[in-house]
């Protein structure tokens, strides 16, 4: 999904040459800093993946071993399921939450405008560092959640610090930033030709059937388009967890990149987490790859006339 | 966009780090100028050349060290005006990992503050000056250190860093609460005491309506199962570093005490203790708790943060044996990278062993390694810095050698320790599980 579609055709005509050069030079910054941030980077952590190196003397080389290791491994395999489980609980109910609110602020009703701009306040802040200090604040031993929950006899734990409702916590936190694929599904809704659903109230579909057979498929390109970028997005949540958890308590909340930033930077095993990363990437791709292998029989494309 | 995040962080990292470099030669520059003229009326202190050069100078704690300490490296700039200081200074988390940054970038500051657990790890990759010529030609001038201060830092004879306080591992107790309830922590309690004392102090705050959380580990059960060990006369780690110094059972006996600790109430969950610690406060300060583990200077922070009276004492007693060391700690060292590596001799020398910097710094590190400061110091300190000078006397009549500087691993290890500890202040395994589970992984770290 990642935009790497820079039209690599140097075999043009005399004419289209000079305007290629201009091309080019437009996008030099994106270009220069893309080779040297991203793939230089990477062609170097996957060379390292192969290595021992630990920042402060030079990488030996120990072919497969990192790859190897990592299978036998207890904690990564750990952060395996729990960024599993992160991603497969949360991007489901983050989505279905960003529609339901796209389809109440789509009614033009008054201020509805209004409240969508308020809505997705928390996709802006919400991924901060402050916001992750806030929320601990709010779940934590004296925090005002934890006090109200008490006072509702509810549970006086603390919800963060119990292994049972830590990763809880944070899906919570994530689902909250549901408002970029909210704004997506609201432009996607407005795409919906009026005259579906006149046809549809004149054949006499209801709401709910409305929803279900207009809605629904022809969202569905939206809703891909969401899928996708919003499971890529879960794989590499960091900030919730390492500011909010730690990681902890028990590891439950031990996600894919704070265990790769534990090993990187507090154990200094560079080859390793290299090899970490690199595991990553082809898990990303592999399930995007699945999604996009079955959109052909799920996604409708109107202007392909449906297909 | 997945892949080399890593190394995007790290590319990143070095070209910020890189960028924040020339920034500073820059401002080095523009300084420079404006000092130049100034000095030659006053630069007299120094038999340089008058060449305008600038050193970088790294720690960790917090704002109340930060202050201090900058304010004693404006003191070390009037004293040498052709020395430019670069503070860089953070808290210890992160602290590593931007060292560590900085180190593969070549680019470390010229002087570091040095922790024992990396002091292995960063003369085993040659980052390290070593400083025994700038000792032995008066640069740093160590006449008024007593060789056990220094000893640790010592490679051979090679020197790779200066100690800047002495500490020990100690129990900060909160005297009042004791008082009232009829306590006191002479040296010659046992670990069963404390589980005692603690329950006793809990059923009867806890008649009365009060909360108390009873004895706080503070996150520091390694450090303590550490002197643990060395109380049967094992050590944690074998002579080489190799692998591991202790016997199972051992291991097996210290996690059967902090359980029942933990669970009878005498000791507070785990959740409980990391909350305080991440919200940066401590039961002790509150009174919720009567003791904490803490290394002796430690008292110093926590005792600002409240009006309790506090004081130190000496761990407890094991079978009649005390296994203290005294840890020459918060030392300073000079980088491989450093091009002034005299002018940061200079540095160290100037925290070692100047008076009116160590009356700025308030002993803060720990106790000053040169004697003639500590007398210096000793009526200028307040009463509760009074108690860390007072607590190394105490407890060196209870201490042992010290063991060999722990091995590259040693951070993995801790964490492992750590998690351990976790599983099993949450009752999800045995003390007998927990302790061959973490043989195994340690064993695997220091292989």
């Amino acid at each position: 999904m990642a935009k790497i579609k820079t039209p690599i055709n140097f075999s043009l005509g005399s004419t289209s040459k000079r305007d290629n050069v201009a091309g080019y030079l437009s996008i030099s910054p994106w270009l220069i800093g893309f080779i040297l941030l991203i793939v230089g980077p990477m062609v170097a952590s996957f060379y390292l993946s192969f290595t021992n190196y630990n920042l402060l003397s030079s990488p030996t080389w120990v072919g497969l071993d990192n790859y190897r290791n990592l299978f036998s491994d207890d904690r990564f395999l750990k952060s395996l399921e729990v960024t599993f489980k992160f991603v497969f609980i949360s991007v489901p109910l983050k989505l279905i939450f960003a529609l339901a609110l796209a389809m109440l602020f789509n009614t033009g009703r008054r201020g509805s405008s209004l409240f969508s701009a308020i809505y997705y306040i928390p996709s802006i802040i919400g991924g901060s560092v402050a916001v992750a200090v806030v929320w601990r604040q709010l779940f934590g031993r004296q925090g005002a959640i934890t006090q109200l929950l008490s006072m509702l006899n509810i549970t006086d734990t603390n919800l963060i610090g119990n292994p049972d409702t830590a990763l809880s916590v944070l899906i919570l936190l994530v689902v909250w930033q549901f408002g970029s694929p909210m704004i997506i599904f609201l432009a996607g809704l407005r795409q919906v030709p009026q005259e579906l659903y006149e046809a549809a109230s004149v054949d006499g579909a209801g709401k709910v059937r409305q929803f279900c057979n207009v809605t629904l498929p022809m969202l569905t390109p939206v809703i891909f388009f969401n899928l996708v970028m919003q499971t890529i997005g879960s794989f590499m949540t960091f900030t919730q967890s390492y500011l909010i958890t730690g990681g902890g308590p028990l590891d439950e909340t031990l996600f894919y990149a704070v265990y790769l930033y534990e090993v990187a930077f507090e154990y200094l095993r560079m080859g390793y987490a290299s090899a970490m990363a690199w595991v990553l990437l082809v898990i990303i791709a592999f399930i995007t790859l699945l999604f996009f292998l079955t959109s052909k029989y799920w996604v409708f494309y109107q202007s392909e006339g449906g297909r | 966009m997945k892949k080399g995040l890593l190394f995007l962080f790290v590319a990143l990292l070095l070209l910020v780090t890189a960028c924040g470099g020339n920034d500073q030669d820059e401002r080095t520059d523009a300084n420079d100028n404006q000092d130049q003229s100034s000095e030659n009326e006053s630069n007299e202190n120094d038999s340089e050349d008058g060449d305008q050069v600038s050193i970088r100078v790294a720690w960790w704690g917090n704002q109340e060290r930060h202050d201090m300490t900058l304010e004693a490296i404006m003191l070390f700039e009037e004293l040498h005006p052709n020395i430019l200081v670069q503070p860089e200074y953070t808290g210890w988390d992160g602290y590593w990992e931007r060292l560590n940054t900085q180190a593969a970038g070549r680019n470390l500051p010229d002087v570091i503050a040095m922790d024992n657990s990396y002091l292995n790890e960063y003369n085993s990759n040659d980052l390290l000056v070593d400083l025994a010529p700038l000792i032995a030609d008066g640069t740093i001038n160590l006449d008024d250190v007593e060789d056990v201060y220094q000893e640790i830092n010592h490679d051979g004879d090679r020197v790779l860093a200066v100690a800047s306080g002495a500490n020990a591992l100690a129990l900060v107790y909160n005297a009042e609460l004791l008082d009232e309830y009829g306590y006191d922590l002479e040296p010659g309690f046992t670990y069963e005491d404390l589980y005692e004392l603690n329950l006793d102090i809990k059923n009867q705050m806890e008649a009365n309506g009060e909360e108390y959380f009873g004895y706080d580990f503070a996150n520091a059960e390694y450090e303590l199962f550490f002197n643990y060990v060395r109380q049967h006369d094992m050590s944690f780690y074998n002579e080489d570093g190799s692998s591991l110094g202790f016997e199972e059972h051992v291991l097996v006996d210290y996690f059967d005490w902090v359980v029942r600790m933990v669970e009878s109430g005498a000791a507070p969950s785990h959740d409980l203790m990391m909350s305080y610690i991440e919200g940066g406060n401590s039961m002790v300060q509150e009174g919720t708790s009567a003791m904490q583990t803490a290394a002796s200077n430690q008292i110093i922070g926590i005792a600002q943060g409240t009006d309790f009276e506090l004081d130190l004492t000496v761990l407890p007693v094991l079978d009649g044996t005390h296994a203290n060391y005294i840890r020459p700690s918060m030392s300073f060292s000079v980088t491989q990278h450093s091009e002034q590596q005299e002018a940061a001799a200079k540095f160290i020398d100037f925290i070692t062993n100047n008076l009116e910097a160590n009356e700025i710094l308030q002993a803060e590190r720990g106790v000053p390694i040169s004697s003639a400061v500590r007398d210096h110091l000793s009526d200028k300190v307040s009463e509760t810095v009074e108690k860390t000078f007072d607590y190394l006397e105490v407890v060196a009549q209870y201490t042992k050698e010290a063991d060999p500087l722990s091995p590259p691993g040693e951070t993995e290890v801790r964490g492992a320790f750590g998690r351990t500890i976790e599983v099993l202040k949450y009752g999800r395994i045995s003390p007998e599980e927990a302790a061959s589970d973490f043989m195994q992984q340690a064993e695997n770290i220091l292989n």
